[in-house]
């Protein structure tokens, strides 16, 4: 749907919203890389998991938990980059559109702040799942959470097409490093200056995601009590 | 009257629904709210189209703001009506499905219709508020007759939503996972945010005549604003009795498949 919308949105200009129909397919193809990358997640029903006590089998195993949803969570997100990669190949090869790849230099800090953005969305639904040790009605937030992520990662468009005052309050959100940077990284939009600063704010989000769900996660633990096994 | 029976028990299971949502209240306040910013997110991307895009495909921005609106309201209502679909797999898997077979009542009827989703229903409120203020500030011409026109075609739409549904319980019953065909409806639905006729021509035949969503979201959106519609009018109520009788037929077929292994 993007890629139609985009492409008639371009039939009568060269630039729209800064950007040149190349950049928007380009950013399209790349937005739904990540996705696939890193906002997919097989951690969707872990607080029920939590919650039913199907943690405590988990628990009793000679590795941690946190190993265990990570290993989960490679295999599903290997599974659906592989998918996207096969839809994406169709749709390239029907469309053939003007894609634009960057330098490798760039392409190889693209592929550490994916990494990022994957880690940093692992602790979120990891964040979520802990809602499980308190309450089963766990489905209402996450919603709530996945339709503002579709946003604020810029899933549903680019979001230096908003009015500069939403970007700034964005901005002090970790949400556009899940996605939406790291796709501005690839076609070129940020400057060398800035890669340092926003690489430092990456890995500020995960450090604090980290600790949060260290402090979490103990705490739930001490609360949690196995019934329902 | 068997349509009283039918209307007590979809009452009933509205009941229900109702209750469930207002045990889960801090749940449900969390749907509606994430509703409502998808809502607004959208609307907020058409309106900026509309400040830096005089047309789209041949359409103004206030026309595109109307196939998205009638959009919004033609599977808001789908989806409270239907929502029982997402949970028919489980009670295929469970055995359930055998309760809801020896019941004096047609089996689809409570396969579609139970538990309707009371959030979309509290949504439909404001939403179509909203829509009908937005829709006095754009400029499209609305007329008594296309008014009129409208609400037949948007009967229309939710007989193709209803077919549309009863093809993926019938493909459930042998297949038993659902999941994925409501998924794939969802997708295809969405595709008529925006009018079908801005897609790829093979797009768009397949979206007007073999899952017809285009019958569904774009036709009653071009009669509104008194737009030539892209199919005759006749030709909508023919494919749309068609896919009816049709996905009638398949629901029998397999329901002969049925063999009830899981009760």
């Amino acid at each position: 749907m993007a890629l139609s919308v985009w492409s008639v949105l371009f039939v009568n200009q060269t630039e729209l919203f800064g950007y040149t129909r190349a950049e928007m397919i380009s950013y399209i193809f790349v937005a739904a890389l990540l996705q696939g990358l890193i906002l997919a997640t097989a951690l969707h029903g872990l607080a029920g998991r939590i919650y039913s006590g199907e943690i405590s089998t988990l628990l009793l195993k000679p590795m941690s938990l946190g190993s265990y949803f990570a290993i989960e969570e490679i295999a599903d997100k290997a599974r659906n980059v592989l998918f996207t990669l096969i839809e994406s190949g169709i749709l390239i090869a029907l469309f053939q559109p003007q894609i634009m790849f960057p330098q490798l230099a760039v392409f190889g800090m693209f592929l550490v702040w994916a990494f990022g953005g994957t880690i940093l969305n692992f602790l979120f639904s990891l964040l979520f799942g802990t809602l499980g040790f308190w309450s089963p009605e766990t489905w209402g937030p996450k919603f709530l959470f996945f339709i503002f992520i579709d946003f604020s990662a810029g899933k549903l468009f680019p979001l230096n097409i908003l009015p500069e005052w939403l970007q700034t309050v964005l901005f002090l959100t970790p949400f556009p490093y899940l996605t939406f940077m790291q796709s501005q990284l690839f076609l070129g939009k940020v400057s060398p200056e800035s890669i340092l600063q926003h690489s430092i704010i990456i890995c500020f989000w995960i450090v604090f995601f980290f600790l949060l769900n260290k402090f979490l996660w103990d705490k739930g633990l001490k609360n949690y009590a196995a019934q329902g096994q | 009257m068997k349509i009283n029976s039918y209307l007590r028990v979809w009452r009933l299971t509205a009941t229900n629904a109702l209750q469930i949502a207002f045990v889960n209240r801090g749940t449900n306040l969390f749907f509606l709210l994430g509703k409502a910013f998808r809502f607004l997110i959208s609307l907020l991307f058409l309106f900026l189209i509309k400040e830096s895009v005089s047309s789209v495909a041949g359409y103004s921005s206030d026309e595109m703001i109307v196939f998205f609106l009638t959009y919004q309201l033609i599977d808001s209502v789908a989806q409270t009506l239907f929502r029982n679909v997402y949970v028919f797999g489980n009670q295929v898997r469970s055995g359930e499905l055998d309760f809801l077979l020896i019941k004096p009542l047609n089996p689809l009827f409570r396969i579609l219709t139970d538990k309707p989703d009371i959030n979309d229903l509290l949504f439909l409120i404001p939403t179509t508020l909203g829509s009908a203020y937005l829709l006095s500030t754009l400029s499209v011409t609305l007329t008594t007759s296309s008014l009129l026109l409208f609400g037949l075609l948007f009967l229309n739409a939710v007989i193709i939503a209803l077919a549309l549904h009863i093809i993926i319980v019938a493909m459930a019953i042998s297949m038993v996972e659902i999941d994925g065909l409501v998924w794939l409806y969802r997708d295809l639905s969405a595709l008529g945010r925006f009018p079908i006729t801005i897609y790829h021509e093979s797009v768009r035949l397949v979206l007007f005549f073999l899952l017809p969503i285009g019958l569904m979201l774009t036709i009653p959106a071009q009669v509104l604003q008194n737009l030539t519609p892209s199919v005759s009018l006749p030709i909508v109520f023919i494919v749309t009795m068609t896919l009816l009788a049709a996905s009638l037929q398949f629901w029998k077929f397999s329901l002969k498949k049925y063999t009830s292994a899981s009760s």
